[in-house]
C-alpha cells in the first residue's frame, strides 16, 4: 500500500529533490510552502504522513501541527529540517510529531522513516536521540516520577540512537525484540510530549520555546 | 572610601541591594556599591534628608521597595509603589529646601507626564501628554493668580498652544532618533552579514564551481560550510568556551576534510578542557580518522555523551571491520593513540569489530 504524503517546505528545489528521491515508493498528494497554504490542504487532503519542515516562513512546523492536529488526528507529521537548534526541534516534537529527520538522510532511509511514521512509531534520528537525552537530564528531582524521568532501558535506547545503531542493531545488542524496542523509543516521545518537568520546561523556557 | 576610585554615575547605574551587608535593609550598601563610594555616605544623606520633613525616611522606605535585591527580581506592583514613594520623598524635600507647592505640584505632574509618555505609544501616551499639559496649565495658573482670572486664562491659552506647537515638532524629533538608530543598527548588522557570507559561503560556492567534476571534494566542500554556518547560526547551547564540544567538533571537521568522509557527531553537555579531556579527545579523533581511511563506510557516527560522572565517546562506522587481536604490533594508531593515551589519562578504550562495522568506545571519568 502506497502512503499518501503531503510535503511541507518552502525551498521548491528540495521539494522538488524529495519527489524525486521518494519515487514511486509513497504517493505525494499535495505540496505547500507556508503554514497558511499547509494547513487547509492537509485538512483536505487527509493523508497518511505530513512531512513538514521545522522552518516555515509564517511560523514554525509546530504551528501546523497546532492547527490541524486536534481535527486530524489520523495525520501524521515527520519534521524534515537542516535546522540544528535544540528549541526548534524540540518545539515540533513537543507539539506532536512522531519523529525528526536531518535532510542529509538517504533516499531509502527517508522512505522507511515515512513507513515507519505512518504505522504510529516514532522516528529517531541520531541527532534528535541526543536532544533528548539533554533534555531529560538526569540530576533534577522529578516532580512526576512517571513522565519526568527516562527509564534505564530507554536511555539505553536512546543513546544506542545516538551512537548511530539502528532499531535492529539495538534489539540484538539488549536482547530485545525490534517491537520493543519501538515501545521503548514511543514512549519516550510521549513522555516528552506530556512531561511537564521542572527540568524540561526550564530548559524551553531558556531557550524561548515556551 | 574604598579601594575603588569613584565613578562618575554617567549612565544610571545598577543599584541593587545589598541584604548581606547592609545595616537594615542594604539599601545604602547597595547605592555605595554601585556608586563605588563608601556605604556611610549614602547613610549620611538620608540621615540628613530625615530631617528635611522626613524626606529621608519615606525615600528609604520607597528605596527599599523599589530597589531589587542581589538575588531575584522584584514584583513589579511593590516596585510601583516604592517609585511612588521616592516622588513624594522629592515632593517633600523640595518643599524643605523652600520651593514652594505652585513649583512643585505641576513638576511633579510633567515628570510623571514625560515618564508615562517616554514610549510614544497608545493610551500611556495620551494619558502621559495630558499629565504634562495639567502640569504646564497649572504652573501658569498659580503663578498669575494675582494677576487676576482673565490673565490667568490667557496665560492658560499661551501654554497649551506653545504646547500644541512645540509638542508635534518634539515628537517628530524623537520619532527621527529612533528611526535613524534602527536604521544605524540594521545597517551594522546586514555588514556583519554580508562579511561573513562573503568570507565563507561565497568563497565555497566559488570553490565548488571550479571543482565541480569532483563529486567528493564538492561534498565535503559543501559539508565544511554547512557545519560553518551551522556553527554561528546556532552556537552550542552548553558552551563553555573552549571546552570539549567545540575541541570534539573542530577534530570531526578536521577529519571529514582530510578524508572526506562525513562524520555525523551528536552530543550531550560539555566539559572545560584538561589535559585528561584532551587525551580523549585525540583518541576519538584517532577512531574517527581509522574509521575513515580504513573501513570504506561512507559515512561515520560520533556520540559524546557528558555523564554526571563520566565522559564517553563513541566512535562507530558500518564499514567492512577488522579482527583487533590480529592487528600487527606495529599498527602504532589503535595500540598507541587510542589505548596508550587512554591508559594514561585514566581511562579505557575498548574496541567492537564485526562483519557490520566497527566500534570505538572510549570511556574516561570525570575529574572530581
Amino acid at each position: 500500500m502506497r502512503r499518501r504524503v503531503v510535503l511541507v517546505d518552502d525551498h521548491d528545489l528540495f521539494r522538488a529533490g524529495v519527489r524525486s528521491e521518494l519515487g514511486e515508493a509513497v504517493e505525494i498528494v499535495g505540496e505547500a510552502g507556508s503554514v497558511a497554504e499547509a494547513v487547509p490542504l492537509i485538512r483536505q487532503l487527509d493523508p497518511d504522513v505530513v512531512l513538514l519542515d521545522v522552518h516555515l516562513p509564517d511560523g514554525g512546523g509546530h504551528a501546523v501541527i497546532a492547527q490541524v492536529a486536534p481535527e486530524r488526528p489520523g495525520v501524521r507529521f515527520l519534521a524534515l529540517s537542516v535546522s540544528d537548534a535544540a528549541e526548534d526541534v524540540i518545539a515540533v516534537i513537543r507539539a506532536g510529531a512522531r519523529g525528526y529527520v536531518t535532510k542529509s538522510i538517504s533516499g531509502s532511509d527517508l522512505i522507511d522513516a515515512v513507513r515507519r511514521t505512518a504505522d504510529g512509531d516514532a522516528v529517531f534520528s541520531p541527532r534528535l536521540a541526543g536532544f533528548v537525552l539533554d533534555a531529560f537530564r538526569s540530576g533534577a528531582p522529578a516532580v512526576d516520577p512517571e513522565l519526568d524521568v527516562l527509564t534505564t532501558r530507554e536511555r539505553e535506547v536512546l543513546q544506542l540512537i545516538a551512537r548511530g545503531y539502528r532499531y535492529k542493531e539495538i534489539a540484538t545488542r539488549l536482547h530485545l525484540s525490534v517491537k520493543t524496542v519501538e515501545t521503548h523509543v514511543s514512549a519516550v516521545l510521549r513522555k516528552l510530549q506530556l512531561s511537564n518537568r521542572h527540568e524540561l520546561t526550564r530548559w524551553a523556557a531558556e531557550r524561548r520555546l515556551i | 572610601m574604598t579601594s575603588d576610585s569613584y565613578r562618575l554615575p554617567l549612565a544610571l547605574p545598577r543599584v541593587r541591594r545589598a541584604e548581606d551587608e547592609g545595616a537594615v535593609a542594604g539599601v545604602c550598601a547597595g547605592i555605595g556599591k554601585s556608586l563605588g563610594v563608601d556605604p556611610t555616605l549614602p547613610r549620611l544623606t538620608f540621615a540628613l534628608l530625615a530631617f528635611a520633613g522626613g524626606a529621608g525616611i519615606v525615600a528609604y522606605v520607597g528605596a527599599w521597595l523599589a530597589i531589587a535585591p542581589e538575588h531575584g527580581p522584584p514584583p513589579p506592583r511593590r516596585r510601583l509603589l516604592g517609585f511612588v514613594l521616592l516622588a513624594v520623598a522629592a515632593a517633600i524635600a523640595l518643599r524643605g529646601f523652600g520651593f514652594s507647592d505652585s513649583l512643585i505640584w505641576p513638576g511633579a505632574l510633567c515628570a510623571a507626564g514625560i515618564l508615562l509618555a517616554r514610549r510614544r505609544r497608545g493610551a500611556r501616551f495620551v494619558a502621559g501628554v495630558s499629565l504634562v499639559a495639567l502640569g504646564v496649565v497649572l504652573f501658569v495658573d498659580r503663578s498669575a493668580t494675582d494677576a487676576g482670572r482673565d490673565a490667568a486664562f490667557e496665560s492658560s491659552a499661551v501654554a497649551i498652544a506653545l504646547l500644541l506647537v512645540l509638542g508635534p515638532w518634539a515628537w517628530r524629533l524623537a520619532a527621527e532618533r529612533d528611526t535613524e538608530r534602527t536604521g544605524r543598527i540594521r545597517q551594522q548588522e546586514r555588514a556583519e552579514m554580508a562579511a561573513r557570507v562573503h568570507d565563507s559561503v561565497l568563497q565555497t560556492l566559488a570553490l565548488v564551481q571550479r571543482e565541480s567534476g569532483d563529486a567528493r571534494r564538492v561534498a565535503t566542500l559543501a559539508r565544511r560550510q554547512e557545519r560553518e554556518l551551522r556553527a554561528w547560526l546556532y552556537p552550542a547551547p552548553h558552551a563553555v568556551g573552549a571546552g570539549l564540544a567545540s575541541a570534539i567538533e573542530d577534530a570531526a571537521a578536521e577529519v571529514e576534510e582530510l578524508h572526506g568522509v562525513p562524520v555525523e557527531l551528536v552530543r550531550t553537555g560539555d566539559v572545560p578542557l584538561d589535559q585528561r579531556v584532551e587525551a580523549i579527545v585525540l583518541a576519538a579523533r584517532e577512531a574517527m580518522a581509522n574509521a575513515a581511511r580504513h573501513s570504506g563506510a561512507d559515512e561515520i557516527s560520533t556520540f559524546v555523551d557528558v555523564g554526571e560522572g563520566e565522559i564517553a565517546i563513541f566512535v562507530r562506522d558500518r564499514g567492512g571491520g577488522f579482527d583487533p587481536e590480529a592487528m600487527p604490533t606495529g599498527a602504532h594508531g589503535i595500540a598507541e593513540s587510542i589505548r596508550g593515551r587512554m591508559t594514561r589519562a585514566g581511562g579505557t578504550a575498548t574496541v567492537t569489530s564485526s562483519a557490520e562495522g566497527t566500534e570505538v568506545e572510549l570511556r574516561l571519568r570525570r575529574n572530581p
